[in-house]
């Protein structure tokens, strides 16, 4: 141990700089990283057949590392904040929209996205219908949200041939 | 859901030696000594790519950038109670970044800045807000200009 001492004590030559440097690291301090990994937890169930897609496997402290928005504005952003309300609400309403005139078909969370004046709205749905019928819906969503909200509306949309295609995991 | 990036397609300019043909008033075209682009966003990463973006899009049309520098985020966090009903004890706190990214560029013309700025901002990302600053030279108004130099004749010094 006074060996050791003697060491740190005295300079250190070249020789003896990594036994030195070893005994310098023995503390080392950081910030503790406390996030919440009990928020958003769902209960597994017992046959373990419960699907989960991607987005809902995500937990929320992984919000920004592999888990992405819904709402993508500048609303929320400092300094930009005074449409924010109206931003939110017209958002909900979209959803609220979506919601019932895609209710069976719906098989993801409806993004949101603003550019400019347009507002591009994309999600997934399944391919119960036929082309023509879906090409239908697609208008109608851009004719009814353009005419309330009063700005260009874009529908973006993906198929999948079945909602057990977008299991991720189950549970 | 994960966003996918799309990356706009790039302006390919082909820079010719000779001076361009511009239809215009006839009127000197404007100088800017720089032009700060101020942005704002939630996602670092697609602030990072929108950045590469811009520095490439300079490259292409010859356009100097000067500097490039990011300010410290900004969180907004705001403490609101778990529970519907009484709790008073167990709250929730939710948290709002906005990260930074500045970019000067110097010394541009006026058709160079519009047609780049318009390229740039159609192009900006959802979710990111962008403040253009110009910096243009003009010239020194009439009454500020300095007086005209007396020119020395020696000639008419009678001493």
């Amino acid at each position: 141990m006074s060996r050791l001492l003697s060491m740190l004590q005295t300079p250190v030559g070249h020789a003896e700089a990594s036994w030195a440097l070893l005994l310098r690291r023995g503390i080392y301090t950081s910030p503790v990283a406390q996030k919440n990994i009990r928020a958003g937890q769902i209960k597994s169930s017992i046959n373990a057949n419960l699907p989960l897609t991607y987005e809902q496997a995500q937990k929320p402290h992984k919000i920004g590392v592999t888990k992405a928005w819904n709402s993508w504005n500048t609303s929320n952003l400092t300094g930009e904040t005074k449409d924010s309300a109206a931003t939110t609400l017209e958002d909900l309403f979209i959803r609220q929209f979506m919601k019932g005139t895609w209710h069976n078909y719906l098989a993801s969370e409806v993004i949101i996205k603003r550019r400019l004046n347009v507002v591009i709205v994309s999600f997934i749905a399944e391919r119960q219908l036929n082309a023509r019928n879906f090409y239908f819906l697609v208008g109608y969503t851009e004719e009814m949200l353009s005419t309330i909200l009063k700005r260009p509306i874009k529908v973006e949309l993906q198929t999948v041939r079945r909602k057990r295609d977008m299991t991720f995991k189950l549970i | 859901m994960n966003t996918s990036l799309r990356l706009p397609s790039l302006l390919v300019c082909h820079l010719s030696t000779s001076p361009a043909q511009v239809e215009g008033d006839g009127e000197p075209d404007d100088l800017y000594r720089s032009i700060v682009l101020e942005m704002k966003g939630h996602d670092p990463t697609v602030m990072a790519s929108y950045q590469k973006y811009l520095c490439m899009t300079c490259e292409e049309l010859g356009i100097h950038v000067e500097r490039v520098w990011e300010l410290p985020k900004c969180i907004e966090r705001r403490s609101l109670l778990k529970s519907v009903h009484i709790y008073k004890k167990h709250f929730r706190q939710y948290e709002s970044r906005t990260h930074f990214r500045n970019i000067e560029l110097k010394r541009l013309t006026g058709s160079t800045a519009d047609t780049f700025l318009e390229y740039i901002e159609r192009n900006l990302p959802e979710g990111m807000a962008l403040k253009v600053t110009k910096h243009r030279i003009e010239p020194l108004p009439p009454h500020i200009r300095p007086a005209p130099k007396q020119v020395e004749d020696d000639s008419t010094i009678t001493q």
